[in-house]
C-alpha cells in the first residue's frame, strides 16, 4: 500500500510537472522559508547598499557644487574621486531593478554605455534637452559624467577649460549639474520607496506565482546577471554580438583605466547576493544558495550551488588576467576577453536553466528580437 | 535534487510516449517514408528546384535595406519592388538580370486572388503606399525626433536601436516586411503551390506526373516542381536548402526567421520539425503518385504556417501591451513591436484554414483590426493595453493556441 501510495505520489508530481506553462498562484512546491530569504535580501543586502550608494552620490553631488562653484584642476580631481566611488557602489545596487527602480526604468537613466557623445555636445550648446526622455538615457548617468570629466580632452586643464569658458562655460556647469541633480533625485526617490512601504510589500509577496518577490528578483538577477555583466561589459566590446570588437563600448570609456574594476565589484556583488551575504559583512543569511543547499539540487553528482560559486570564482580568475582598461584588453589581445566571456556564460546555463528550474520560477523576459 | 532529474527523465519520456501515441497530425501508416533529407533524384540528377523563390527573397532583403536608405526616391524603391528583367535595381547581377518580381506575385495566388483582382490590387496599392509612405514622410523627417502627430526618428531605451516612424508612430519598413511574409511568401506558399488547382489542373499537371511526363527540358514533372516552388517561399535562401533546420530563423527576413523563432518558443517547439516534415512527406507522396498522403501534408502545411502568422500577430501585441504597462514607456520598442505586430496582422488574410479553406481572419476583419490598432488620432500613439489585449485574444481563440502561449517566448 506504501508502495502504491508512493507510486501514486510520484504519478501527481509528474503531472504536476509536466504540466507546466501557465504558473497560477499557487504556493512553491517546496517548504523553503521565502520570507527570510526576501528579509534578508532587503534588510541586509538591498536597502543598506542603496544606502551606502545614496552616501556616496551626496559626496558625489557635494564634489559637483565644488567644482562648479570653483573650477579648478584640484577640484575636478575631488569630482573624479567621488564620481569612482559612486560608480564602484553602483555596481552593487543595478541588479535590483524592481519596484520603484523598475517603475522609474532606474538603471537605464542611470548608467547606459556607451554614451552618445555627439548628442550630449548638441544638448550643452543648445541648452535644450530633457532627461527624463527614454530617447535621453545614453545622455546621462554615469556614463554622461564619463564624458563630462575624462573625455571632454586629455589634458586637465583643457578639461577645466570647458568650464571656465567665458561664452560657454556656464552650458556645461548647468548640464554637469543637472545630471548630477537626476541621479540623486533618482536615487532619493528609490531609496525612499524602500525605506516606505515597499520594504514590506517585496517581503510580504513571498509566494510562487510570476509576480511573487522571489520570482521577480531571481529574473532580474539572471536579467542583469546576462544583459549587463556579460553581455554589457564583457560581450559586447569583445564582439560576441556582431562581427567586429567595439574598444569604445566599455564602461567608462572615457576614464579609460576603470573598466576592470567595476566589472570585478559589480561580479562580487552579484556572487556575494546569490550567497545571501550581508552588505559590508561576512555574515550571511538566506539566499538563492541557502534555497538551492536546501533543495539538494544535484547536477551530474554536484552540489549546483557550489557549481555556481566555483563557476563565479572561475571567472574572476579568468578576469583577473585582463588589463585595467577593456578597450586596451580588446585592442591588445581579445582573446582574454574572450575567454572571460565563456567562464561568465556557463553560469547563465546554471542560473537560468537548472537554478530556476529547481526554484519552479519561470523566465520573465525574452531575448531582444535583434531586428 | 535527484528527484528532479528523474522527473525531467519521466517528463521527457513521457513527451516521447504521448508523442508516440497521439498522431492526429501525422498520416496513419502509408507504408510511405519521406526521406531524411529534401533531396529528389531521378536518373541520379536532382529533380528539385525553387531558384525563382531565392530570387524573390533576395530582393525581398534588398528592398527592405532601401526602406532605411534615406537618400532613396520612391521611384527607385518602386522599381525594386515590381523589377522587371535586366533593369539596375539591386546590388546582385543575378537579381538585375531576373525576371522575377516580387510585386507580380504579392497578393498573386490561384486559389485567393485569380477571381478577386480588386483586393489583389488594393493590396499592391497598399504595399506601393508603404513605400510612398517611406519616402514622403519619413525620409524627409529621417533627424526629426517623432512625437505624436509627427514623423521621425525615436530611441529605444537603453541607447537602443533609433526606429523611423510615420505620424501614426508606425514603422513603415516593419509593416512592409511583415506583411509581405502574407502577401508574398504565405499567399503564394498555401494558395497557389500547395493547392490541388495548380498542383493537379494546371497544365496537365496531374496526367504528367501520373505518366512522369517532364516539363521541356527539365528533370521534374510540373507537380514536383509545385510543391518545391511552395518549398522554396520557407527554405529558398536556407545555408543548406535539402536540410534547412539546423540555421531555421537565420537565414532570412521573412517567413523562415519566423518559423524559427516560434520554434524557439518551448510552448510550440517542433512545429519547424513538423512543417519540414510535411515538406517532405508531401514530395515524396507525389514522387510515389499518392495524392492523398500529398493533400494531407498540404493540409499541415496550411495549418502549420497559418499559426507561425497568428502566433506572431499575438506576440508582437502582447509585448506592445507590456511595454505600454510599464512604468516608464519605451514608446520606441513598443511601436517596433506593434509595427512589427501590424504586419503580422495585415498577413493574416494571406492563411489558410483547412478546414474551410478560407483565411483564418478575411480581409475585412484585418481591416477591422488594422483600424482598432491605427484608428485613435495619433494611431500607436493613442492605442491602449485593453484594445491591444481585446485584438489578441479575437485572433487567438480562432486558432489553436492561448494567448499567454503566443506572449512569451519561454
Amino acid at each position: 500500500m506504501k508502495k502504491l501510495l508512493g507510486s501514486f505520489f510520484v504519478l501527481m508530481l509528474l503531472a504536476s510537472a509536466c504540466s507546466t506553462s501557465d504558473d497560477g498562484g499557487e504556493a512553491g512546491g517546496d517548504s523553503f522559508d521565502r520570507a527570510a530569504m526576501l528579509v534578508n535580501f532587503a534588510d541586509n543586502i538591498i536597502i543598506p547598499s542603496l544606502q551606502k550608494f545614496s552616501t556616496d552620490i551626496t559626496a558625489l553631488d557635494q564634489a559637483t557644487t565644488a567644482f562648479t562653484a570653483d573650477a579648478n584642476e584640484t577640484n575636478l580631481l575631488a569630482l573624479r574621486t567621488a564620481w569612482s566611488n559612486a560608480y564602484l557602489s553602483w555596481q552593487a545596487v543595478g541588479m535590483f531593478e524592481i519596484g520603484k527602480a523598475e517603475e522609474l526604468s532606474y538603471r537605464n537613466f542611470m548608467n547606459v554605455f556607451p554614451v552618445n557623445a555627439g548628442n550630449i555636445d548638441a544638448n550643452i550648446t543648445s541648452e535644450s534637452y530633457d532627461l527624463g526622455a527614454v530617447a535621453a538615457q545614453d545622455e546621462q548617468g554615469f556614463g554622461a559624467l564619463d564624458y563630462m570629466i575624462n573625455g571632454l580632452a586629455t589634458a586637465d586643464a583643457d578639461i577645466v577649460a570647458f568650464y571656465t569658458d567665458a561664452t560657454n562655460g556656464s552650458k556645461y556647469i548647468s548640464y554637469l549639474t543637472d545630471l548630477v541633480d537626476r541621479m540623486n533625485n533618482l536615487t532619493t526617490e528609490v531609496l525612499a520607496d524602500w525605506n516606505g512601504d515597499y520594504r514590506a510589500t517585496f517581503v510580504g509577496n513571498s509566494g510562487s506565482s510570476a509576480t511573487s518577490s522571489v520570482d521577480k528578483i531571481a529574473n532580474d538577477f539572471i536579467f542583469h546577471y546576462e544583459k549587463h555583466l556579460r553581455a554589457g561589459k564583457v560581450g559586447i566590446p569583445a564582439g560576441v554580438f556582431g562581427t567586429q570588437t567595439f574598444d569604445d563600448k566599455v564602461e567608462a570609456f572615457y576614464k579609460g583605466d576603470f573598466s576592470k574594476a567595476l566589472f570585478n565589484a559589480n561580479l562580487d556583488a552579484m556572487q556575494d547576493f546569490f550567497n545571501g551575504k550581508h552588505f559590508g559583512s561576512n555574515a550571511t543569511g538566506e539566499s538563492f544558495k541557502t534555497y538551492l543547499d536546501f533543495l539538494n539540487t544535484i547536477k551530474e553528482g554536484e552540489d549546483l550551488a557550489e557549481i555556481i560559486n566555483n563557476q563565479f570564482n572561475l571567472s574572476r580568475t579568468t578576469a583577473s588576467g585582463l588589463d585595467d582598461s577593456f578597450t586596451e584588453q580588446v585592442r591588445s589581445n581579445n582573446n582574454l576577453m574572450l575567454n572571460t566571456y565563456d567562464e561568465l556564460q556557463k553560469n547563465v546555463v546554471h542560473l537560468k536553466v537548472d537554478m530556476l528550474q529547481a526554484f519552479s520560477v519561470r523566465v520573465d523576459f525574452v531575448d531582444a528580437d535583434g531586428d | 535534487m535527484k528527484i528532479n532529474h528523474l522527473l525531467k527523465v519521466i517528463c521527457l519520456s513521457g513527451v516521447a510516449i504521448l508523442g508516440s501515441c497521439s498522431s492526429d497530425d501525422d498520416t496513419p501508416d502509408t507504408g510511405l517514408t519521406a526521406p531524411a533529407t529534401y533531396v529528389f533524384e531521378r536518373n541520379g540528377e536532382t529533380t528539385v528546384s525553387f531558384s525563382g523563390q531565392t530570387t524573390r527573397i533576395k530582393m525581398g532583403e534588398e528592398i527592405l535595406n532601401a526602406f532605411k536608405t534615406e537618400t532613396l526616391d520612391e521611384a527607385t524603391i518602386d522599381a525594386m519592388f515590381a523589377h522587371v528583367e535586366g533593369a539596375n535595381d539591386f546590388s546582385e547581377a543575378d537579381l538585375n538580370a531576373s525576371d522575377k518580381s516580387v510585386r507580380s506575385k504579392t497578393a498573386a495566388s490561384q486559389d485567393y486572388f485569380s477571381d478577386n483582382v480588386t483586393d489583389a490590387n488594393a493590396i499592391k496599392a497598399e504595399f506601393d503606399a508603404f513605400i510612398k509612405g517611406q519616402v514622403d514622410e519619413v525620409f524627409p523627417n529621417w533627424g526629426t525626433t517623432a512625437v505624436a502627430g509627427t514623423p521621425g526618428v525615436i530611441q529605444e531605451a537603453g541607447g537602443g536601436s533609433d526606429r523611423y516612424v510615420n505620424a501614426k508612430g508606425l514603422e513603415l519598413n516593419q509593416a512592409f516586411n511583415k506583411g509581405l511574409i502574407g502577401a508574398l511568401m504565405v499567399d503564394q506558399a498555401l494558395n497557389n503551390y500547395l493547392g490541388v488547382t495548380i498542383l493537379d489542373q494546371t497544365n496537365n499537371s496531374r496526367a504528367d506526373n501520373d505518366n512522369e511526363v517532364l516539363v521541356d527540358g527539365k528533370n521534374y514533372t510540373n507537380m514536383e516542381h509545385k510543391w518545391d516552388e511552395a518549398y522554396g517561399y520557407a527554405y529558398g535562401t536556407s545555408a543548406n536548402t535539402a536540410n534547412p533546420n539546423p540555421t531555421i530563423g537565420d537565414d532570412d527576413s521573412f517567413l523562415n526567421k519566423y518559423i524559427g523563432r516560434v520554434e524557439g518558443d518551448p510552448d510550440f517547439a517542433g512545429i519547424a520539425e513538423e512543417i519540414f516534415n510535411a515538406f517532405k512527406l508531401g514530395r515524396a507522396a507525389i514522387v510515389a503518385k499518392r495524392y492523398d498522403i500529398r493533400d494531407a501534408q498540404s493540409a499541415i502545411l496550411r495549418r502549420k504556417i497559418s499559426e507561425v502568422v497568428g502566433i506572431r500577430a499575438v506576440y508582437y501585441l502582447q509585448q506592445g501591451k507590456n511595454g505600454l504597462e510599464a512604468g516608464t514607456v519605451d514608446f520606441a520598442s513598443v511601436f517596433h513591436d506593434l509595427s512589427e505586430g501590424y504586419g503580422f496582422i495585415y498577413s493574416l488574410q494571406f492563411t489558410r484554414n483547412p478546414d474551410t479553406n478560407a483565411p483564418y481572419f478575411s480581409r475585412t476583419e484585418v481591416q477591422g483590426f488594422i483600424s482598432q490598432l491605427m484608428g485613435g488620432t495619433n494611431g500607436l500613439w493613442d492605442v491602449t493595453p485593453a484594445t491591444l489585449q481585446s485584438i489578441s485574444e479575437a485572433i487567438a481563440a480562432r486558432f489553436d493556441f492561448t494567448v499567454a502561449q503566443a506572449g512569451s517566448t519561454n
